[in-house]
Parts: C-alpha cells; structure tokens; sequence
C-alpha cells in the first residue's frame, strides 16, 4: 500500500468525465442503457423492422399462439390475433407509438415546462402568484379527469390523447423544477453571481442548471413513466388511437375478450410496458446515483 | 502517561478515480490530563483523524492503523458494541456547526437526558427502600447547564434546536459531552461562525473543564493562534501528514518544521519589528487538492527548503518528545541544548 | 400560527375559485344550447351558477334524471373506499420494509426490496388488473372479479361507503353483505396496494437514507447511543413528514389509478360512473366530478399540511421565517 509512493498520472477529470466513470462502474445502468438505446431504435425505425404490415390479415392463421408453443407458426413468430394479423408487427407498431408518443410528450414537456418554471421562479410578485394558484388547481385535478375532459371536448384520437396526457405532466414538471430552481436561488453562490451583474439567462444556465441536474433526472424520469402509463391507460379506456393504427394500451383492451383463449394477445403488449419503463428506470437511476456521487466529492 | 495513543493512522478514501489516501501515517500521542491541540488548515484531514477515533467514517474508507489505543483499550479491535459502550462514556465529541448535531425535531430536555445514565429498575428499587437520596434527572441536568454557563436552563430545556443561537447549542453539545465525565473530549473546531464573545466562553469553558476534572481535551482548529495559548502540547497536520509534534514551548520556541514556522510567522502579534501594512508572511502556494496530492513529503512543493530527498516520506525524528517529520529541520543545536537542560 | 392557517385558507379559497371556473366552462359549453339566458354576461352566469351549486342544485343526470350530486357522492365514496382499503394494507406492507431498505442500504435485501419496488413501478395498473380478474379462475379462488357486491344483496345507500352501509343493513343480511362486498374488494385494492407499495417504499427508504446521512444521527452515535435506540428516537421521527408531504402530492394520481381499476373490475365508483356517463353524452359529470373528486384532494392536502405543521417541528420553524 504505498499509494503515496507513486504519483497519480490520471488528470484531474471534469465533473462531465467524472459522473460518466462512476457511471460506468454499474453494469446493470450500462447494459439499461444499451436497452434504451435499442427501444429508441426501434421507435424511430419501426416501419423498415416489421416483418409485415401491421394491418394486413392473414384470414387462414387466425388466433396463431406463439411459435414456441404447439401450434404455432415460425412465419408469425408472437402469433396472430382473431384478424389474423401479425402480433410481431403489431407489437412493435404499438411500441412505437406509445414510446414515441411517450418521448415526444417528454420532450415538449421539458422544454415548455422549464421556461414556464424558471420565468415563475425567476419573477416575483403578481404574476408568480398567479401562476402558482393555477399550478396547484391543475394539480389537484387527477390526471385521468384533464385528459377525459379534453377528450371530450375535442373528441378521442390519438394526437388528443397526448396532448391530454402532456397537459396533465406539465404541472408537476413545472412545479417539480420551479420548486428546485427556488431551492438553488436562495444560496450564496447565485447572490454572488447575481452581484456579478450575471442575467437570469446567464444565471440559469451556469449557476442553476448544473446544480438541479439531479431533481431533473428523476423528474424526467417520472413524467417519462407516467406518460408511457398514461398514454397507454388513455388507449386502454379508448380514448387514444382509433381504428388501424394501435398503441400498445388499445391493443390490450382489443384482445381482453380473447383472455382465455390466447392470452399472450393480452400478455405481450402489457410485457412491452413493463420493460420499457424498467428499462428507462433502471437507466436513470444509474445516471441519477452517478451525478450525485459526483457531487458528493 | 498517555492517554490516547495512535501510531500510522491512515485513511484511504475510495473514489471513482481510486483510492486517495487522504490521511497518511499520522501519529498522535495524547498526555493524560492535558488539552492536545491539533492544529491545520481546513481540509488537512482534522476531522477525519476524530471521525476515525471515533469510528464514525463511512462504507468507503478504508482505516488502517499500527496502533490506536485508548488507555489500555484497542480501538482498532473493538467490536460495534463494545465501542458504544465507550462513546458518551470515556470519549466524547464536540462538533462544529452545533446546531446541525442537534436533532431537529427533539426538545433540549429530551437530548440531554438520553445522554444520562439510566436509572435501572434495581437502583429505583434499592432507593426506595433505602431512601436514599437519589438526585432527579431534572436536577441532573440542570445542574450540567448551569455548569455550561446556561442560566434561563427552564426555557432553553423547552426549546427545539432552531430556536436557540448557535452559542447555546455548542453550551448545550458540551453539557451532553461532560454529562458522563469522560476522559477525552474531542472538540471539532468548537467555535467556528461564533463571534468572539462565544468564542472567549466556549474556551473559557473547556479550559476549565480541563483545570477542575482534569478531563483530557483534544482541540482540533485551523488557527494557529487562537488555540496556541490554550494548549498544553500541540500537534500540526499538513494535507494528511503530521508535521510536527510536541509541547507549546518546544513548538513555540523551537519549531524546526517550516510548515510550523510559517504557521508561527502567521500569528498577529503587536511585534513592533512588523511595519505598518506590511505584507505578512505565507508560504507560497495553496494546499493540493485531495487528487492531486504531491507524493512523499506532501508540503514538497511549497516548502522553501525542499530538495530532492523530499520525494520520499521523511521518517519522524523524536528530539525528546519534540517530533518532527521533515528532511532538512532546523537543528539548532544551541537551542536544543537549551531546552533539554531547561528540562 | 393564525397566519399560517390564513394563508392556508386563502390557498384554499383561491384554488376552489380556480377549479369553480372550470367547472363552470365545462358546464357551460357542455349544455349550451340548453342554457336558458345565454345573453347575459359570463359574470352574471358564473355567480348563478356558483349560487345554484352552493345551494346544492348541480343539475340533473341526462340518463335518469336523477341528482347529480347524489350520484357523483355515492360513487366516489365508493372509490374512495377502494383507495382507503389499498392504502391502509400499502402503509402495512410498504412502511417497514421502506424502513428495513433505507437502514440497510445496499445490502442483499435492500437490492430485493428495491427491484420488488421497481418492478411495481413498470407494471402497468390496468395490465395488472386484468391479469388479476384472470388469477380466479386460472388458480381456483372462489372471488368475485366483477361489480362491487352481489346484486342479491340489496343495500340502501345511506353513507355511500358501502362497507359501512352493509353494517347499517346488518338487520337483514347480517353480516353475509359485509363479507360479500369485502370478499369484492380484495382483488381490485390488492392490484391499487401495488402501486402504493412501491411509492411508498421508495419514499420511506429515501426519506430514511437522507436522515441516517445527517449530523445528529452522526452525533447519536458518538453519544453511544445503539442502532435501535437511534432508530427509535431520532429516524423514525424525522422521516416521517418528508414522506406524507410527498403522498399528498400523489393523491390524484391514487384516484387516478383507483378510478382505472375500478373500470377494469366494473366495481361501481367514480371511474365507472364517469365512463358510462361520457359514452351516453351527460357531460355533466365531468364538472361535478372536478368538484368532487379535487375538492376532496384539495381539502385533504391542506388537512394535511396543517397535520405535518402539528407533529414536526421544523416545518414549524417555517413559520417564523416568512
């Protein structure tokens, strides 16, 4: 043990190299990770991995099993539905639209959410106050109840369901990073930068942001997990995609009344969720532990 | 005699860059019945020597020592409940920043008492019958707060933590401390953010705790000068590394490290050789930071006299209790001549 | 302490006025043919409508003609006893495992309770009720997984908890209603309980990690104080608002949830009613569900938050400061 003995030749790394070698360490956030990678993947490239067109039926396999169970058909490898359509294809249609539903909605959330709360947190006065008693009705409003209303109101499809879904997210994103950004103003470091003569753009961008890098993480994390349970509960209840195209919420609820006749026609669309959340959780917890280790030291 | 013993202390904190050993072979020898001033700048490992004393470090370091001991038990070998036993009974600590130490949502009252010893139901018992004057925990306490210099003991017992000064928290932190008349108290920079009234009242305090129970004080500071005068021996820490070692007048008189005269040069004295707004003397440099640590002896890089011996960890030196660990001391030998006959 | 319960209050004023407008527009544009003085003003409409439902008249149901008020109550009792039932089991299970994970963290068991709680988290709520309705028939329990009580069984409504009205019918039926109606229950609260297992055990064992971090519980230790005493004394008591502060900001989303499963089992509640009452056109549930259902959430998190004021002290410090 003569660590003192030999000189480190490591640099010093920046905080960036830092979080990613703590990261690294995790296997299970690594091979996460590769996980979400692939999802995203499929999500963007869904049309060319099909192996048919989602809504073709195949009239003479109908209600095909899996080809690993007897009966099945090793052209149709998950099976048929009572159309006679592809479960592969359908499956993957499915999480296309519900993870590419569930990632845009983060992303316009994020994006909205965090000018609305930095503007909120950043003002003072009447207009904060405004926006926070707005905040705190929506929030109290259970998210179904926003999206049933607006779906009533402007008629059950899909493009309404998501916007149902990401009006519901946006208070709690925007709470969530407003009561973070409040947080971080109150210490010494951001009077002082303020005191600099820095702008709020200025302040945010190097003052706050790298500091709250952990709460949006797991804020992300959450409306990323709520948004894919939304949008798909929104589909169960059919209030979502209508018609051919099927996300994967509708198309459990298309296959409930085959439960006990075929009910891997209910078991994979559902399995298709589990590990899509799992997956994008075990990926930020990962990510989460490694910025907070980082900061620790 | 001593009292606290540690020989090689050091501390390895695993990080995602590797190990940084951040306390490097410290060596601390406490006399019995002393106050033992442990004096370095911020982040030169302090704490975590009392961290360590204590057993009170974190999953990931890793503590190794030749020999800790305090009084006659090993530390190193004590098993989580014997050494229970010990904390709050033969050594107890006194943090900084008191008031975070105190439990937030727990009266004054009710802290201090869970420090007492329980009355069991056999001593109860046995007082019953024998009436014998069995002094009430009430009294107990308040006794202990009026020893503290807390006189309004009946509203500070009632009030949570967040309602009272920091002063009176660390008041408080010591009458919890002395409640059991330890041996060692380790007092963690006691009066750091305190203004100098505390400050004055917190020493006085110690320092008398010391004269009247004898009880033994490690006083751990980043400031040379303010606890110089309080201590009985005095030891320096640099980045991990213990300097230089021995009583306050051989250090005073006779420092032959020059990280301890640089130190001695940064006391404010009213010294007419100093002119007025002149510049006042530092050594050069900052202190590195816990990645990049110099190797062998650490103080290399801003040490005016380093040469190229210094790469190597320099081997303690023990002029009569006076140690040393440095390759090129000040060895004046008149000096020495006279402090050992002053001896 | 009054300025605090003020400004609670004026929360609370504001807030209801906010969710009163949007009932308003909703009930607005849902019968706006049939609104009799459409010419007048938007204010004059919104104080009549707000002194009709002050007065307890919030109009009648499309398909029946019957009270919307009544029937918007009577179903969310009943919901509301779905999420009672689920969270009283979650806090049993949830808490002290949370407690168990937080103080052994990173141990085998920490990782078992963790990946239990996280695979809780990805299962999706209505996948997991429908899975579950098969569970009876797939491994022979005899329980219901259809309605909230067998239609033998007929139980006047006087509370709209169910549970509790069968007690009150417990002349005739003795207690075979009770039992029938819980009997109904167990499947539909078991798959809500799994959600809030998760939730919870994630917020106790967070809420435990953060105080075994802080310095009194450094300080206990020097004090030599044992593992359990610490625990006992200083944890528990510390972890304790972090986590209801946080279940209060999940409330809707229990409903929400409660409101799903309930559609899934057909048990009568909320969820159902609201369904069935947008598939035949009475959009006049909608604004009668939003003042029910977050007027409820919105009485309960302030109920709470004067709660946590009570039992922590630091949040009574709070006070003070602004």
């Amino acid at each position: 043990m003569l660590i003192n003995n030999e000189f480190n030749e490591e640099k010093i790394q920046s905080p960036l190299q830092y979080t990613w070698s703590i990261f690294k360490r995790n296997s299970l956030a690594i091979t996460a990770m590769w996980g979400s990678l692939i999802l995203i993947l499929i999500t963007l490239f869904a049309d060319y991995i099909v192996p048919y067109a989602p809504s073709t039926q195949y009239v003479k396999h109908l209600l095909l099993p899996p080809y690993w169970v007897e009966g099945g058909n090793s052209a149709h490898i998950l099976g048929t539905d009572d159309l006679g359509r592809d479960s592969l294809a359908r499956l993957i249609q499915g999480i296309q639209l519900t993870l590419g539903g569930a990632l845009a909605i983060t992303i316009a959330v994020s994006i909205l959410g965090s000018v609305i709360g930095a503007t909120a947190a950043l003002t003072k006065g009447l207009k904060a106050s405004i926006l926070h008693h707005l905040l705190d009705a929506l929030l109290i409003i259970p998210t179904l109840l926003t999206a049933l209303i607006l779906i009533v109101m402007f008629g059950p499809s899909y493009e309404n369901s998501l916007i149902a879904v990401s009006l519901s997210l946006l208070p709690q994103f925007i709470r969530g990073i407003y009561i973070s950004i409040e947080n971080e103003l109150n210490k010494q470091y951001i009077i002082s930068l303020r005191l600099d003569g820095a702008t709020n753009v200025r302040l945010l961008r190097f003052g706050i942001f790298p500091n709250i890098l952990e709460p949006i993480i797991t804020l992300l994390n959450r409306i990323f997990t709520m948004a894919i349970l939304e949008i798909s509960t929104l589909g169960f209840l059919g209030f979502g995609t209508q018609f051919l195209d099927v996300e994967l919420g509708a198309l459990i609820a298309s296959s409930i009344v085959l439960i006990y006749s075929s009910p891997w026609l209910v078991f994979f669309p559902g399995l298709a969720i589990f590990i899509i959340i799992l997956v994008f959780n075990i990926f930020t917890e990962g990510l989460r532990h490694a910025v907070i280790e980082g900061e620790d030291l | 005699m001593a009292l606290l013993d540690i020989r090689n202390l050091s501390i390895d904190i695993s990080t995602a860059q590797g190990k940084v050993r951040v306390i490097d072979k410290a060596s601390l020898t406490i006399v019995d019945g002393s106050i033992h001033g442990l004096v370095g700048e911020s982040g030169s490992g302090k704490s975590l020597i009392a961290k360590a004393i204590l057993g009170l470090h974190n999953a990931n370091w890793t503590v190794t020592a030749d020999r800790m001991f305090l009084g006659a038990t090993d530390l190193t070998k004590l098993s989580a409940n014997d050494r229970r036993k010990i904390m709050g009974k033969e050594i107890a600590m006194i943090f900084q920043h008191p008031r975070s130490y105190l439990d937030p949502s727990k009266k004054i009252f009710s802290q201090i008492k869970e420090v007492l010893p329980t009355t069991s139901v056999k001593k109860l018992f046995l007082s019953k019958i024998k009436r014998v004057p069995e002094q009430s925990t009430q009294q107990r306490i308040k006794e202990l707060l009026h020893k503290v210099g807390i006189q309004n003991d009946q509203t500070v017992l009632a009030s949570y933590p967040h309602e009272l000064s920091e002063g009176i928290c660390q008041k408080v932190m010591i009458a919890m401390a002395i409640a059991n008349n330890p041996s060692l108290i380790i007092a963690d920079e006691p009066t750091t953010a305190m203004e100098a009234v505390t400050r004055a009242q917190i020493f006085r305090l110690l320092y008398k705790l010391n004269q009247l129970h004898s009880t033994t004080i490690l006083l751990l500071s980043n400031n040379f000068g303010s606890i110089s005068n309080l201590s009985d021996y005095i030891t320096l820490i640099y980045s991990g590394q213990t300097v230089e070692s021995g009583s306050y007048k051989q250090i005073i008189n006779s420092p032959m490290h020059p990280y301890t005269e640089a130190m001695i040069k940064t006391i404010l004295e009213f010294d007419e050789s100093i002119s007025h707004k002149s510049q006042l003397y530092t050594l050069p440099g900052n202190i590195p930071s816990a990645n990049q640590l110099p190797i062998g002896c650490r103080l290399g890089p801003r040490c005016p006299r380093a040469q190229r011996s210094c790469v190597t960890n320099p081997e303690p030196l023990n002029f009569k209790g006076h140690v040393i660990s440095c390759h090129f001391p000040t060895l004046d030998e008149n000096q020495h001549a006279n402090t050992s006959q002053r001896k | 302490m009054l300025n605090y319960l003020f400004r609670r209050l004026n929360l609370l004023f504001i807030t209801a006025f906010i969710l009163s407008v949007i009932a308003f527009i909703l009930t607005y544009w849902s019968s706006k043919n049939t609104l009799a003085d459409a010419d007048a003003g938007y204010i004059i409409q919104y104080v009549k409508y707000m002194s009709a439902i002050l007065q307890g008249e919030w109009g009648l149901s499309s398909i029946d003609q019957q009270p919307m008020l009544i029937k918007g109550l009577t179903a969310f009792a009943s919901t509301l006893e779905l999420c009672f039932i689920a969270f009283i089991t979650a806090n049993i299970i949830a808490i002290p495992l949370g407690i168990f994970a937080g103080l052994n963290r990173n141990s085998l068991l920490d990782y078992l309770i963790m990946t239990i709680a996280l695979i809780g988290l990805a299962l999706p709520v209505f996948w997991l009720a429908v899975i579950t309705t098969m569970l009876p028939r797939l491994l022979g329990i005899p329980l219901p997984i259809d309605g909230g009580i067998s239609p033998v069984f007929e139980i006047p409504v006087v509370s709209g908890f169910i549970l509790l009205d069968t007690l009150l019918a417990a002349d005739t039926y003795q207690l075979d209603a009770f039992f029938n109606r819980l009997a109904h229950l167990i499947l539909p609260s078991s798959v809500l309980s799994l959600f809030l297992i998760t939730e919870i055990i994630r917020l106790t064992r967070h809420s435990i990690t953060m105080v075994m971090k802080s310095n009194y519980v450094k300080a206990a230790y020097a004090k030599g104080l044992s593992r359990k005493e610490i625990v006992f004394r200083h944890v528990l008591k510390n972890a304790l608002p972090p986590i209801i502060h946080q279940l209060r900001l999940q409330l809707s989303t229990i409903i929400s949830f409660a409101m799903v499963i309930e559609i899934v089992f057909s048990l009568q509640g909320s969820g159902v009613w609201l369904l069935s009452s947008i598939k035949e056109g009475d959009y006049l549930a909608l604004p009668t569900a939003i003042l029910i259902i977050s007027g409820f959430i919105l009485l309960s998190s302030i109920f709470i938050d004067i709660l946590l004021m009570i039992i922590s002290p630091i949040k009574r410090k709070s006070l003070y400061v602004d």
